[in-house]
């Protein structure tokens, strides 16, 4: 009786918080993460290069001054999107791959492992965009009348990015054929992000109609969406 | 057994009425109007399998109800058959009234993405060996399936305007001729009652298949 | 007072069934054996008291003091040790069980971790990442994870793999330990381990 009362005692002397959890698992990720360089070197090779190719075979003048806001946006998110693709389930993945997942299931909530995971996934796609958007930027003459807006748009479409794949990873993380059933099915979640994004990233690069910033907002609904769905939905998906 | 020779008998009914009975709509190119009485219904048994499929894996995610996800995968697997049945129809009439198989009007679009992401529902499903995972995941994901589509709504009709006929093909307006409206009133219900036994028929198989495995803990 | 009580566990994957109608009460105190040919579901019932894996038939339960313990809040109860269960590779011995500490909200600080890498015996490996220890040097930091937050029940799956004799000596600490402050459950085909038990069920029978 008197030592489980002490056993008990000892383990609730400081009662986690999901903030504390999540970003314990957040540190620990990036860590790892610093130390093996899994998740950025495939993202970042990928969009390199898929940049390169783009740079290389359109250039900053094959495109008619006119059609360059839309085009230029369509490639951009395009970039974006596939080289996030090609990485953001590079931790569950790895997880599942050390078996490091069980034990991580014993000793965190799972609410807490997805905020941890979407921290490190933000942080990736930080990291992406801040390398990838000032490049292609540079290297196709990008012009953008209203700078405010389009980075709002970039980092709300990133957000946006991750909030929607995260748990998509966590599922295909558990099957087989991981790369292409990641791709297939963050995609059709991923759509309306996208096109919103190309819009608003056209509307940036013209300058007109940003009043009110509506693709700004949708892409945060969407974030919000996605989270809360995300939040009730992963105890499911990691607990199975 | 009364039921489906019903079903079978009304459904013929309905194919020579389409064609016989029913006529031709004005402003479209020859007899291509009578694709209505087979490609809206269709599209509506689409949407409402895929509304079955999703209600169903909310219930199976709540109670853990086996039965619940043969509604879900059965509702699924149906729904895009017709949603093919629906994109196929579609194009042809496409085709002889707007000169192109595909054009990404909205609703071509928004059939396209139902195509993808219940493509990606079975994709997953085949690829989780475990079957209580499995159910579990493709619950999951047609949940978030169903919550990213309304973007859709917001975002997709202002990319391109519809080329949808409204006025004449459609039910609820005044201008459809009523012996039209008779036909495809029918046929709605013929491809409703077909549906629901086909539904039947695929959870009824599931059921059997599953029931070797409860027999073990008999 | 802690009690796990299982009651009617079946487990089949597909349609092989593993086994079935497993029952058994544990109160403080008790050390039991799981055991059992290769095969025969050892490990898996272990991750079924778990919570890891869902069970095909019965449940588990779990009472602090005649309070039942609900799903979500037993993994402040429960520490494992298993084969299947790694730690982290890339980073240190340290880094390994400050990370579980934060997670599980264990106050720890520095020290602390190394008292208790120190008693697995590791103490002057603290430092080194987990990738370049050997496997029992691995098993031994495991068994220190599985500690890290005094968890009242504590499940063993094959608690002396790689581990030699010093390492055996800890594990025999640690369950003589936990005779104290709750109950063991042991997996192994090892009759060494299946004797530290008093209570025993045989899945192959």
């Amino acid at each position: 009786m008197h030592q489980t009362k002490n056993a008990r005692q000892t383990t609730q002397t400081k009662p986690s918080t999901y903030l504390n959890e999540a970003v314990a698992i957040w540190l620990r990720d990036l860590r790892s993460e610093f130390r093996t360089r899994y998740a950025l070197n495939a993202i970042l090779m990928f969009a390199v290069t898929t940049l390169i190719a783009v740079s290389f075979s359109i250039g900053s003048f094959r495109i008619e001054e006119a059609e360059r806001p839309f085009l230029y946006a369509v490639l951009l998110w395009i970039i974006l999107t596939f080289s996030a693709l090609s990485g953001l389930a590079r931790s569950f993945v790895k997880e599942e791959e050390a078996g490091t997942m069980d034990i991580l299931k014993l000793s965190a909530r799972p609410q807490a492992v997805f905020l941890g995971k979407l921290l490190f996934n933000l942080t990736l796609l930080g990291a992406m965009e801040l390398i990838i958007v000032p490049s292609f930027i540079l290297l196709m003459a990008y012009q953008i009348n209203f700078p405010g807006f389009f980075i709002a748009m970039v980092v709300s479409g990133g957000l946006g990015l991750a909030a929607g794949t995260t748990i998509i990873a966590a599922m295909i993380a558990r099957a087989s054929a991981r790369g292409a059933l990641f791709s297939a099915l963050s995609i059709p979640l991923l759509l309306p992000l996208m096109i919103t994004a190309i819009k608003g990233c056209e509307r940036a690069a013209v300058g007109i109609g940003t009043a009110g910033w509506p693709e700004v907002k949708m892409a945060v609904a969407y974030v919000i969406v996605m989270v809360i769905m995300s939040l009730f939905l992963f105890p499911l998906v990691w607990e199975e | 057994m009364i039921v489906r020779s019903l079903l079978t008998i009304w459904m013929a009914v309905i194919i020579i009425a389409a064609f016989l009975y029913a006529e031709a709509a004005h402003g479209f190119p020859g007899e291509t109007s009578r694709i209505l009485f087979f490609h809206v219904p269709q599209a509506w048994i689409a949407t409402l399998a895929f509304l079955i499929s999703m209600i169903a894996s909310v219930l199976y995610l709540a109670k853990r109800n086996v039965k619940a996800d043969y509604i879900a995968q059965s509702a699924a697997e149906l729904g895009f058959l017709f949603c093919v049945l629906a994109t196929v129809t579609g194009s042809i009439f496409a085709k002889a009234t707007w000169g192109s198989f595909w054009n990404w009007d909205p609703r071509q679009t928004s059939i396209v993405i139902l195509l993808m992401i219940y493509g990606a529902y079975f994709a997953l499903r085949s690829a989780v060996p475990d079957l209580e995972r499995k159910r579990v995941f493709a619950g999951v994901y047609s949940i978030l399936a169903f919550a990213a589509v309304p973007f859709l709504v917001f975002v997709v009709p202002r990319i391109t305007s519809s080329l949808h006929p409204e006025n004449t093909m459609n039910p609820a307006s005044p201008g459809m001729d009523p012996k039209t409206l008779k036909v495809f009133l029918g046929s709605l219900f013929a491809y409703t009652g077909l549906f629901v036994w086909m539904l039947r028929l695929k959870i009824r198989i599931l059921n059997i298949e599953g029931l070797r495995v409860r027999d073990l803990f008999r | 007072m802690f009690t796990l009580n299982v009651s009617g566990i079946g487990k089949h994957y597909g349609d092989a069934l593993l086994f079935k109608d497993i029952s058994f009460r544990l109160n403080l105190g008790d050390v039991f054996a799981i055991v059992g040919w290769n095969g025969s579901g050892k490990s898996t019932l272990l991750r079924i008291i778990a919570g890891l894996v869902r069970p095909s038939a019965g449940r588990i339960e779990m009472f602090c003091n005649g309070e039942p313990i609900p799903k979500e809040s037993r993994r402040q109860f429960v520490g494992m040790v298993a084969p299947a269960l790694s730690l982290y590779d890339e980073l240190t011995g340290l880094e390994n069980m400050e990370f579980f500490c934060r997670v599980r909200g264990v106050d720890c600080n520095r020290n602390n971790c190394l008292e208790i890498i120190d008693g697995v015996g590791l103490a002057e490996h603290a430092t080194k990442t987990c990738g370049d220890y050997s496997s029992g040097m691995k098993q031994r930091l495991k068994l220190a994870q599985a500690l890290l937050h005094k968890p009242p029940l504590l499940l063993l799956d094959e608690p002396g793999c790689n581990l030699d004799s010093k390492g055996i000596k800890v594990v025999e600490g640690i369950i003589s330990k936990q005779r104290q402050l709750g109950v063991t459950v042991i997996a192994s085909n090892e009759k060494r381990e299946a004797d530290y038990a008093d209570k025993a069920i045989n899945l192959s029978e």
